[in-house]
């Protein structure tokens, strides 16, 4: 138990960003409490406390990671109980990330009803308040899990597997909620259920995983090596593409699809969500620029460029790779407009969001040239959540053209400015600040 | 127009407070096997990576070929190969995939000496990178700084990852390169012996300092072991010039000394009326001397 406390330390501590984030995050929920608790009727005053959770889920942002590097290590395997162990670390987290949603609850029946003391004396009140704390607490254990295996694939297994797999549970996170929104159904049980099989399958795999690796290496697997190589073979006259991970945009294409099929189904007819999905599906092109620096080493001394030159050259093989992801994406748009018959400004609408997530994203991750830090964290979160909330906004039936165009003139001008920021710090790129990081992918789980 | 393959000047590295390298002045000249040593963070790995332009010096400079390291034209790549520390192959590509990807980057590619290499390094070319061992990729890494024949090998650390067979072959192989009095090699290795047997100038870094360059027979001479016996039962006092290590025990003193001279020794000999003996040390021994 003392290695999965000290695990558990280390992830809201590791860092005195981290520690820091954990510490306000703790504070401003406690304060919160002790004002909503002593002074009913204070409501107003719990947007303190959901800032104080934003805080404390920021500060055990290093589980993911931690985890990650951990699962993949060597030395997990010969560490007593590793893997159990870890297993637990990161449930114990998830649990104590939700449990401020679980206490908050009651909080704010309170905050919201100041006679409520005296009606909490009658038992069905009262079993009402615990019923939906509990419930509150397991939907918050229930999407910080989901949120946490797809920040894991995200981010521990940066090829398309690792995509996909995050894709994915980026879906079910947000169809999830929405599903029991739309259909008014969540309960106690489900939500217990739903944590049960998530981490049963989850833990069982990553428990076996070991076995089932020796079992695979058994196994001939020319079969699939005959698959891949239908992805990567062609390489001839696409050697810098090669290098560069840009010369296949049909494997983020197939990546794509099965998500794109399955918001399709769940959520086609209603505007703003398909072009919520279909921005954040636009912002994935960034992942590959994001890795341009460092894979851009190779580069160096194998060709005639200087390190202008080479942003640029960089700059074309990322658009020729983006192209035909954007392409597909539009012609998911064109699709989905006829089959839902969207108006054509809507479609038009869907069209510039798409482009701006592309565009904005490539830049973005071209500015990496030295790692990822905090700037590019901010950037990247603001992009985003402008994408998202430009996207809701065309949804919306009496939506403003005006001020939807205003902004995405905004956002062309935040790309130029992007750009321009990327370029200037290729000419400079120091490749010991970006080398790729062989320890991720050293074969050791 | 310089002879010189590497130049530099009063090169200088820093990384924000921390400096990494200081004031450093060398050259690599066409025939040269030069060894580089140091203890782990001494700088080694900087020092090459300035070297190949993939890093900005924060004073002085690094020419290569007559070239500013940090702007290398692309005739000038051409002639140089690296072989990094930590491989940087594409996982889902053959063994034979990555040769081709990297072999259409150079005009001067020689296949049949990869052929003949992968045959007798036992690469299998068509196993995918992703499946292979760690001292499987250094191979491919090696293979890859050998193709395009440059005439300035750079390599960081290579044999780290590889097993007694693959490192001797490996030696082998330079040590065939090397006879070209065209080419300039220049290695870091933490396996000493590996040094002492191919090289034949050695850099030694320390805190960021070259702490010696020379070549492999002037470093012997100049770092050695002093057997010091007086004429008396207790040795007389006296200072012995550019000492490391010394060790007196009644009439005798064992001394580590650089810069030794049979000058200095026919001096300290007649001012202290002792007998010296000299010792010649081994690359390793000087190495830990010079670091105690």
């Amino acid at each position: 138990m003392k290695a999965v406390a000290r695990l558990v330390w280390a992830y809201f501590t590791g860092t005195p960003v981290l520690r820091a984030c954990t510490i306000v995050g703790l504070a401003l929920i406690a304060i919160d409490l002790y004002v909503v608790a002593t002074q009913p009727g204070s409501g107003q005053k719990l947007w303190l406390a959901v800032l104080g959770l934003i805080f404390f889920f920021v500060g055990s942002s290093l589980m993911p990671v931690t985890f990650g590097r951990l699962a993949r290590s060597h030395s997990v395997g010969v560490l007593p109980g590793g893997r159990v162990k870890l297993l637990l670390s990161a449930f114990i987290t998830i649990l104590l990330v939700a449990l401020p949603v679980g206490i908050l609850s009651p909080a704010s029946f309170i905050s919201a009803n100041s006679s409520l003391p005296e009606l909490m004396k009658d038992p069905r009140v009262r079993d009402f308040v615990l019923e939906v704390t509990a419930l509150m607490f397991s939907s918050a254990v229930l999407f910080a899990g989901w949120m946490y295996l797809a920040l894991w694939f995200l981010t521990s297994q940066r090829d398309m597997a690792g995509l996909f797999k995050g894709l994915i549970v980026i879906m079910l996170v947000i169809f999830s909620p929405a599903r029991e929104i739309h259909d008014f159904n969540v309960s106690l049980t489900w939500n217990l259920q739903q944590i049960a099989i998530l981490w049963f399958v989850f833990g069982a795999g990553f428990l076996l995983w070991p076995r089932f690796k020796a079992v695979r290496a058994r196994r001939n697997r020319e079969w699939f090596a005959g698959l891949t190589r239908v992805f990567t073979g062609r390489t001839v006259g696409r050697e810098f593409d090669v290098l560069l991970g840009t010369a296949n945009p049909w494997l983020l294409v197939a990546v794509l699809a099965l998500p794109l099929l399955l918001m399709v189904r769940l959520m086609g007819q209603v505007p703003s969500a398909w072009l919520f999905f279909l921005t954040i599906f636009s912002g994935l092109t960034g992942a590959y620029s994001g890795q341009a620096a460092e894979r851009s080493r190779a580069l160096w001394l194998r060709g005639h460029w200087s390190r202008v030159e080479l942003f640029v050259a960089v700059e074309r093989s990322i658009w020729r790779h983006n192209a035909h992801v954007l392409g597909a994406l539009v012609l998911v748009i064109v699709g989905m407009g006829l089959y839902a018959g969207f108006p054509p400004v809507l479609v038009a609408a869907g069209f510039s969001l798409v482009l701006l997530g592309t565009v904005l994203s490539t830049y973005l991750g071209l500015m990496i040239t030295r790692g990822l830090r905090w700037v590019e964290i901010v950037a990247g979160v603001v992009v985003m959540l402008s994408l998202m909330a430009l996207a809701m906004l065309v949804g919306f039936e009496d939506v403003d053209l005006t001020t939807v165009f205003a902004l995405e003139v905004c956002m062309i001008a935040l790309a130029i400015a992007f750009r321009s920021v990327a370029r200037r710090r290729w000419t400079r790129i120091d490749w010991m600040e970006c080398r790729p990081d062989r320890a991720l992918t050293a074969r050791g789980a | 127009m310089t002879s010189n393959a590497v130049e530099a000047s009063n090169l200088k590295k820093a990384f924000g407070e921390k400096q990494v390298l200081q004031d450093m002045s060398f050259g690599v000249s066409p025939g040269d096997v030069i060894g580089v040593l140091g203890k782990n963070g001494a700088g080694k790995t900087t020092l090459l990576e300035l070297m190949l332009g993939f890093t900005a010096p924060t004073a002085g400079a690094v020419r290569i070929f007559g070239h500013e390291s940090y702007s290398l034209p692309g005739d000038i790549k051409a002639r140089v190969g690296f072989v990094p520390q930590q491989d940087e192959l594409l996982d889902q590509l053959t063994v034979a995939d990555q040769l081709r990807v990297i072999a259409s980057f150079y005009p001067r590619w020689d296949s049949e000496l990869i052929d003949r290499l992968c045959s007798e390094w036992g690469v299998n070319v068509n196993a995918r990178i992703k499946s292979m061992s760690v001292g499987e990729r250094q191979k491919l890494s090696i293979l890859l700084a050998f193709g395009h024949k440059p005439e300035l090998l750079i390599l960081d650390e290579p044999v780290a990852s590889l097993d007694p067979i693959a490192r001797r072959q490996f030696l082998e192989q330079l040590l065939t390169l090397s006879t070209d009095e065209k080419r300039a090699i220049v290695f870091s290795s933490h396996i000493v012996s590996d040094i002492e047997r191919l090289a034949n100038r050695i850099w030694i870094l320390k805190e960021g300092r070259l702490d010696w360059q020379g070549d492999l027979d002037s470093l012997k001479e100049s770092i050695v072991r002093l057997h010091i016996r007086g004429a008396g039962p207790e040795l007389p006092a006296f200072k012995i010039p550019g000492v490391l290590n010394v060790r007196r025990d009644g009439a005798f003193a064992t001394a580590v000394v650089r810069d030794w001279t049979p000058e200095a020794q026919e001096a300290l000999e007649k001012s202290a009326s002792v007998q010296i003996e000299v010792e010649t040390l081994g690359l390793e021994e000087i190495f830990v001397e010079l670091h105690r």
